[in-house]
């Protein structure tokens, strides 16, 4: 009886515990399915496959009737033909010097606006949502509004200049292939400046005011405490910055189809722009050069973000 | 001594001077433009090329009656917030369960699996664009909101899936373990447990793509033809190039496509400043 009672209970603990891992294992891969299938569905579908076909169409001649595609292999010649193609080399180049230039725009005017707000006051408050506003607005709006305010007619510019006494410097801004290109790149900065404030004043105000106080008693001058302390220790943020930064002007699109559909001349064409035009708006049917153009811009961008992070991550650890 | 204190009050007086100079003049930078929008959105398009610059004393209303009624805008307010709110749901619901599937139920190669999905936050739209035209034309669902709104939650997944992961991250193993020896399935630990606690990563992703996709404008212009399908930012590039561009009406259509953005933020404004720089920062 007692050695009956003694094994029964352990072999009842024995079968439930097997049955427990059984079943749990089975729910656990079940769980995994449940949760994961959707969201891979979405990726699969949406992004994954139309990656791959765009790399593959980049290397062929693709001829696009109604429904059906037919793509037929040239191997490298549409990527020859880009590095040939005297447009594309202008878009390229106005793309990165939007890319390169607003970063040393926006993020240092950012943080000097963000030191200028350190102290925390109701004012600083306001001031923080009313500088944020530009980001929340589309492109799309943006544009329009600055394109009226370049319009060399009644744009708020050129009244602005000719009421300060600089008449003179009047010009149809978007209008003239020299000025167009810095003329956005003044927008984005206006779009932008505001975010990166808003993301250095939360990095700032996490510095040890002590840190800054005993500099100044140490006679440290504002600008000494501005690089030997507030710099380096909002580094991996400023980094972090830049990059996004770089990356979203890598992409610039909707901003010109607004203004200046990368006119006067191709002085504001972008690589976006030239690849939708060339896919969507020329009446070529064919798809692989502009499959070639997107696909090297997109190979650009994960070369050059890569290296970034290598050299940011690297002065980081020379340092420390 | 009193002349150095002197000094010294002098100069900081200097300096609080070119601050505020620097604060009133960006603020002026900032929301000069939108102001004057606002002001030419009352005016009629004769009397803004006379006085581009004078507060509209007779205010005209009837900009955005026209606007709204006459050139469709009720029709793509309309279809942005359909097609918008129902994307922002359905992301959440997607995105939150791989979320949590990534940081809580590890199986071999989910780090690989979620890298590969990371480090599309990268890819340019044009990338996608020309397959996708093609797939949504041949399944019908080119020139629909329905298309544009299955493409806008798979564009977004990637940033979704990354800020939810992180905040499921976080959460102490023993929550989901005592449930789970309680008897609660995996299914049921996360929809009364794990997506309640998440709240505020939610809202930080609501926030992020409801913003993103109300904004969205490259995939809209290259999938919808029909003037009836189209959402706020392309009806807003309706009349823009038109040679007989009617200024206050467009600005009046400007202000309504960005007036339910604005709302939100005057009263959110703290959560979409936080959403917004952690969405990014972390994106």
């Amino acid at each position: 009886m007692s050695s009956i009672s003694s094994i029964s209970p352990a072999k009842k603990h024995k079968n439930k515990l097997s049955d427990i891992l059984i079943s749990k294992k089975f729910t656990y891969s079940k769980a995994i399915i449940l949760f994961l299938t959707p969201a891979l569905l979405f990726y699969a579908v949406f992004i994954l496959y139309p990656v791959i076909e765009s790399i593959y169409y980049s290397f062929c001649k693709v001829e696009v009737f109604g429904v059906n595609a037919k793509a037929q292999f040239i191997g490298l010649k549409n990527y020859i033909d880009v590095f040939n193609d005297k447009v594309f080399w202008k878009a390229a180049a106005n793309t990165l010097i939007w890319a390169f230039s607003s970063p040393f725009l926006e993020i240092p005017l950012g943080l000097l606006l963000a030191l200028t707000l350190k102290k925390g006051t109701n004012i600083t408050k306001f001031l923080r949502v009313v500088w944020f506003t530009p980001v929340l607005m589309p492109q799309i709006v943006v544009g329009i509004i600055w394109a009226w305010i370049y319009n060399s007619e009644w744009g708020l510019l050129n009244e602005v200049l000719s009421k300060l006494g600089l008449g003179v410097l009047q010009t149809a801004w978007l209008g003239t292939p020299a000025t167009a290109l810095p003329s956005l790149i003044v927008v984005t900065t206006w779009m932008w400046t505001g975010f990166n404030m808003v993301i250095l004043l939360a990095a700032v105000s996490a510095i040890p005011n002590e840190l800054l106080e005993s500099a100044h008693i140490d006679g440290a001058k504002s600008y000494q405490v501005l690089y030997k302390i507030i710099i380096p220790m909002i580094k991996p943020v400023l980094a972090n910055l830049m990059i996004l930064c770089f990356i979203g002007k890598m992409k610039v699109f909707d901003l010109i189809w607004a203004t200046t559909l990368g006119g006067p001349m191709w002085s504001t064409e972008t690589v976006a722009t030239y690849t939708v035009k060339r896919a969507f708006y020329w009446s070529t049917f064919e798809k692989g050069y502009p499959s070639a153009i997107a696909s090297m811009w997109f190979y650009l961008i994960l070369i050059i973000s890569i290296a970034m992070t290598a050299a940011f991550n690297r002065k980081e650890k020379l340092e420390y | 001594m009193e002349q150095e204190i002197k000094s010294k009050g002098f100069r900081a007086n200097i300096s609080k001077l070119s601050i505020t100079f620097i604060l009133v003049l960006y603020t002026i930078f900032t929301l000069g433009p939108i102001l004057w929008v606002l002001t030419m959105s009352l005016k009629s398009t004769v009397d803004i090329r006379k006085s581009p610059y004078t507060i509209p004393l007779n205010p005209r209303w009837s900009n955005y009656y026209d606007v709204w009624v006459k050139s469709n805008y009720s029709r793509y307010f309309v279809n942005s917030a359909l097609v918008v709110g129902l994307s922002v749901i359905v992301l959440i619901l997607v995105a939150s369960m791989a979320a949590y599937c990534f940081a809580k139920l590890p199986f071999k190669g989910s780090n690989v699996v979620f890298m590969v999905i990371f480090t599309t936050i990268m890819l340019p739209s044009q990338v996608i664009l020309i397959p996708l035209f093609q797939l949504l034309v041949k399944y019908g669902l080119n020139n629909s909101l329905v298309g544009l709104g299955l493409v806008y939650v798979a564009v977004q997944l990637p940033m979704s899936v990354y800020i939810l992961r992180s905040f499921f991250a976080q959460i102490p193993k023993e929550l989901s373990e005592a449930s789970r020896i309680d008897g609660c399935s995996e299914w049921g630990i996360f929809w009364k447990i794990m997506f309640p606690i998440a709240t505020p990563a939610i809202s930080t992703v609501l926030i992020v793509s409801f913003i993103n996709l109300w904004n969205e404008f490259l995939f809209a212009v290259i999938f919808i033809q029909n003037d009836s399908k189209r959402t706020l930012p392309l009806g807003v590039m309706k009349f823009v190039g038109d040679v007989y561009e009617d200024l206050g009406r467009t600005a009046a259509g400007l202000i309504i496509s960005i007036i339910p953005v604005i709302i939100l933020y005057i009263l959110f404004s703290d959560k979409f400043i936080k959403g917004m720089s952690d969405g990014a920062v972390k994106g």
